[in-house]
């Protein structure tokens, strides 16, 4: 299975700031049907709120909010960014952001733990940085994916 | 002793803190250490049963006040040294108080 189809992976996202560069990932969500436009004003106002915590290891933040009316359904999206953005946390410059939207807390966690699993292989998360089309990140998400399969079918 | 009790916490309980609790559980089986280990929010960590909480530092500063149990800050989520330094030195630090 697939961790996240291309039509959800977007590469060189040109952002100012760390707000267009959220915006920017939530984008793909609201073009999927999967949030509503006031969800991505949750994840801004999340991270004024908690402050940068999302940026949870070196260039890479995983944008989120609470669960809401918002969230029609479970989905992710990808960005890399064309030039990294700073969201004033030990982890910057940010340059690939995952956005999360899940209905409840509980039911998207089979997927993210399998995309989290991939970003947070270092050559998976090497081949991101370096990706300048949505199928070279693509490859390199999934590649990692069919990698443990062989390793579990052993 | 009892089950040890891990809570991952981050500001709403289903992103980041799977991604912590998901490092934590791979230094517990490296180490064959027997331990449940949950997610959590924010709001709701403090006053949810646990023996330690792990998060980030912005997190960690608005719980230190409240919380009973020791929390303990994690900067870079996927440096697996980081990660077993902080869990090992919490598992130490019950052995000597034993």
């Amino acid at each position: 299975m697939e961790v996240l189809s291309n039509d959800h992976i977007l590469t060189e996202v040109k952002a100012e700031t760390w707000q267009q560069a959220v915006a920017a990932a939530g984008q793909i969500l609201v073009d999927q049907g999967s949030i509503t436009s006031e969800y991505i004003e949750n994840m801004i106002e999340a991270v004024r709120e908690l402050g940068p915590y999302m940026v949870l290891m070196p260039h890479f933040a995983l944008a989120h909010a609470a669960p809401c009316e918002a969230v029609l359904r479970n989905d992710m999206s990808l960005i890399i960014l064309d030039e990294p953005v700073d969201f004033g946390s030990p982890n910057d410059p940010v340059k690939v952001i995952l956005c999360l939207a899940c209905t409840d807390k509980e039911s998207h966690m089979n997927a993210l733990t399998k995309v989290a699993e991939a970003l947070m292989d270092d050559s998976v998360f090497d081949a991101l940085m370096g990706a300048s089309t949505a199928e070279e990140a693509y490859e390199a998400l999934n590649s990692f994916q069919e990698s443990l399969q062989t390793v579990q079918d052993c | 002793m009892d089950e040890l009790l891990i809570q991952a916490v981050c500001g709403f309980g289903c992103g980041s803190s799977l991604l912590l609790r998901m490092k934590i559980d791979k230094v517990l089986k490296e180490e064959g250490i027997t331990a449940r280990t949950f997610c959590g929010d924010v709001g709701t960590a403090a006053a949810t049963p646990c023996d330690v909480i792990f998060c980030s530092e912005e997190i960690a500063e608005r719980l230190m006040s409240r919380a009973k149990v020791p929390v303990i800050t994690v900067v870079n989520f996927n440096n697996p040294a980081e990660v077993k330094e902080k869990v090992m030195g919490y598992i130490q630090s019950l052995e000597k108080a034993d």
